[in-house]
């Protein structure tokens, strides 16, 4: 790139930017879609061994109303960091930042210890992945989940922490605009798998 | 009393960064052209380990009860030569070819993310390496390219099989899919980005090449095609050392869950292997023919008819296993109707070729060697959908053919055509002519030889992956024509090197357009500039270059495009 300055070309971006969404968002916005498809491709899995077993519905040992807190919380986080967050930076306000991410990880981090809390009660209760077909089903569809929310998590401390020295401004904010499409999306996925693997039981009753 | 002196200081010689160093320019660029160098360097590498580790194969299956390998090794070598050709070397080729001309032909001075792309590239080279190191720690992957449950899940708990104790020969193909899968993101995702944002003025996506076409479908069926395999190969890792039970008949687990997700990866994948060599074909064709390419629209559309319908065929690699009857058909039809676009696209070449000036150069040569023997593995491809007919010949060497005529007649055909064309824009020289019609000439004769006995060979009944044979089979005559063919090959491939060196070394001055071409990557120097185009070009119809040459009769003045 250095050379075209040299020369007196114009960069990349002058030359082709011509408005609508940033290169960054469809990179992004392709990079989740991707991501999406792994979780569509576990969902499909899950299904086809649920109703390869008799289809009967899997029924986990738990009740389901600590899931269900969990899950509000869990989308409620996608709240702040849209509403406070993103329309402070857009207005230049780095409080309106700190505030709005500082919100979303918290509430992100409660949502992960309510797994880890679900996830040793139900093992105490001697349903694991290698218990049976079920377990290790429901295991691993709301493991990766869980990753994703840690791999998100760790995303927005380090928005956090560069947003603490001042990295983004009204105009400039890319990595935070990415970091808060890949939350929505973990949060997204997780109504997908609530309903498939806590909701869809209770409907077949 | 200390006299000062005037210490002489020599002038301050700035230490040349690493980055400046001619080696140091390659390992840290993130210019798409030498990213593309790299990965094309890189699979030819591979495509010789793998070429390597299939004339093993043949020696081994050359005379009956062959004793060159031992039954152990034998697994190794085919699991290893179908995993390497496949992700190691077609894969990196195309997208290493479609890295350097993409930026060019669509005139823009360099991928979207040039970063991201160089992480793809170090991805695949050291994902491959991880691959190819199983052999030294005596655990090569083992059981076949598409790695079927249960077979991958011998020794662990519970699973009964033989050998019944636990290798790590697996984990190296799972892991080493998941790094390259990694990898094939990260390209697929900046192709789309770049061909969407980063045209130059007046490129619609109607005046692309064909080969962009082509990457661009390709890239979408790496994004939503690899998903697949992640998932595949991520359940298989649980399995193994987690203790799930996903593909476990004995825990309730279905080991045709592995099938299903496997396939609904693997036929997406093979037209990502097959799509960019249509592209390629759909470039070379035309200029050789002096002639625009015959039905520009249905070439392009009929491929991404392709790529949607590719997601609907994978389970006619299923046929065999007891799918209900309804499912057989649905994947019957959906498989033949693939057959429709594709055929559209042969017409299309042949309506090019027809009434133009031919030159026979030798990527056009091997353009239409692609043709012919794809033509072939197409035809033989169909009869395989037909069930009754498949159940005759699955898992025999008619899958082979069918499958070589498609990958070797078809891809490589393209990718040495490519390598032909594109040569000279990429070093400044032209490959010697002589010794690529004499390449070309023992390639089509070598893939004729070794390929079409097979299709003999399934139909008699020989299994694919057989260790040996008995001598009273009747198989010995052709699987020995099979093996000298295959060395015929071989020698095509050792002329190829020679004039690869020797041209690059000494070979004729190529000038920046060798081939009276059409497209923008001919309308820079050779090699190009780093930042390609000092002005970015405008364009006004699908052959920018072909009008600025020819102002008279710009296909714009002539032609509504």
């Amino acid at each position: 790139m250095s050379v075209a300055y040299r020369e007196g070309i114009p960069a990349l971006e002058q030359v082709h930017d011509e408005g609508g969404r940033s290169v960054g968002w469809w990179g992004m916005m392709f990079f989740i879609a991707s991501e999406a498809l792994i979780f569509a491709n576990l969902i499909a899995a899950y299904l086809y061994l649920e109703i390869r077993q008799g289809g009967h519905g899997w029924r986990l040992p738990s009740e389901i109303w600590y899931p269900l807190i969990n899950t509000v919380i869990l989308l409620g986080s996608s709240a702040p960091i849209h509403y406070i967050a993103a329309k402070g930076i857009e207005k230049g306000s780095q409080r309106r930042l700190i505030w709005g991410l500082l919100a979303t990880i918290v509430m992100g981090a409660i949502f992960l210890g309510g797994q880890v809390y679900e996830y040793s009660s139900l093992i105490s209760e001697g349903f694991t992945p290698q218990s049976q077909l079920f377990g290790s089903a429901f295991f691993t569809l709301t493991g990766f989940h869980g990753l994703h929310v840690t791999v998100g998590l760790i995303f927005l401390l380090i928005v956090f922490v560069r947003a603490l020295n001042g990295h983004f401004t009204k105009e400039r904010h890319f990595a935070f605009q990415a970091g808060e499409m890949y939350w929505h999306f973990v949060d997204a996925v997780w109504v997908f798998v609530f309903s498939i693997v806590y909701l869809l039981p209770l409907l077949r009753g | 009393m200390a006299t000062s002196t005037i210490v002489e200081r020599p002038a301050l010689v700035r230490q040349k960064r690493f980055s400046e160093t001619y080696i140091g320019q390659w390992l840290t660029t993130t210019d798409h052209k030498k990213i593309g160098i790299m990965y094309m360097v890189t699979a030819f590498f591979f495509f010789v380990v793998g070429g390597l580790e299939a004339l093993l194969i043949r020696t081994q299956l050359a005379l009956p009860d062959g004793k060159v390998l031992d039954p152990q090794t034998y697994n190794e070598i085919f699991t290893m030569h179908g995993t390497t050709m496949i992700f190691l070397f077609v894969m990196p080729m195309f997208t290493g070819l479609g890295n350097y001309v993409v930026p060019l032909m669509i005139g823009a001075r360099d991928m979207a993310f040039p970063r991201l792309n160089a992480f793809g590239y170090w991805i695949v080279l050291f994902g491959g390496l991880f691959l190819q190191s199983s052999f030294v720690f005596h655990a090569a992957p083992d059981s076949g390219w598409f790695a079927y449950a249960p077979l991958t899940e011998c020794g662990v708990q519970g699973v009964n099989c033989i050998p019944a104790t636990p290798s790590i020969n697996m984990d190296f193909w799972a892991l080493g899919v998941l790094l390259l899968g990694i990898s094939s993101i990260a390209g697929a995702l900046n192709f789309v980005v770049t061909i969407f944002k980063l045209r130059a003025p007046g490129m619609t996506i109607n005046r692309m090449p064909l080969f962009v076409w082509m990457t661009l479908v390709t890239s979408f069926l790496l994004l939503f095609a690899l998903p697949s395999l992640t998932a595949a190969s991520g359940l298989l890792l649980l399995d193994r050392h987690l203790g799930t039970h996903f593909y476990q008949a004995a825990f309730n687990g279905d080991p045709l869950l592995w099938q299903h997700l496997f396939w609904s990866f693997g036929h997406p994948e093979v037209y990502i292997l097959i799509l960019p060599a249509f592209g390629i074909v759909s470039e070379v064709l035309p200029v050789f023919s002096r002639k625009p390419i015959f039905g520009y629209t249905f070439v392009a559309w009929s491929g991404v008819a392709i790529g949607f319908l590719s997601f609907t065929v994978w389970a006619h690699h299923m046929f065999a296993v007891g799918l209900p009857v309804v499912a057989q058909a649905f994947f019957a039809t959906s498989t033949t109707l693939i057959a429709i676009p594709t055929a559209v696209k042969i017409f299309n070449w042949l309506a090019t070729i027809y009434g133009g000036k031919l030159s026979f150069k030798t990527p056009m040569l091997f353009a239409l060697g692609f043709v012919a023997m794809f033509l072939i593995g197409g035809l033989n491809g169909v009869a395989l959908a037909i069930v009754p007919f498949d159940y005759q010949v699955t898992d025999s060497y008619f899958v082979i053919a069918h499958l070589h005529y498609v990958l070797f007649g078809g891809a490589v055909f393209a990718i040495f055509a490519a390598i032909f064309y594109w040569f000279p824009k990429m070093t400044g020289k032209l490959l010697n002519e002589r010794l690529g019609q004499i390449q070309f000439w023992l390639m089509l004769i070598g893939v004729n030889v070794t390929f079409f006995p097979m299709h003999i060979l399934g139909l008699l009944g020989m299994p694919r992956r057989i260790y040996t044979y008995a001598p009273d089979l009747g198989w010995n005559e052709l699987n020995l024509l099979e093996t000298v063919g295959a060395f015929i090959i071989a020698a095509a491939i050792l002329v190829f090197l020679f004039n690869f060196v020797t041209s690059l070394r000494q070979g004729q001055p190529a000038g920046s357009d060798p081939w009276d071409a059409f497209t923008l990557e001919w309308d820079t120097a050779s090699p190009p500039e780093p930042y390609n185009f000092k002005t970015i070009p405008v364009v006004r119809s699908r052959r920018p270059f072909y009008d600025k040459k020819n102002p008279e009769t710009a296909d714009w003045k002539v032609a509504v495009h």
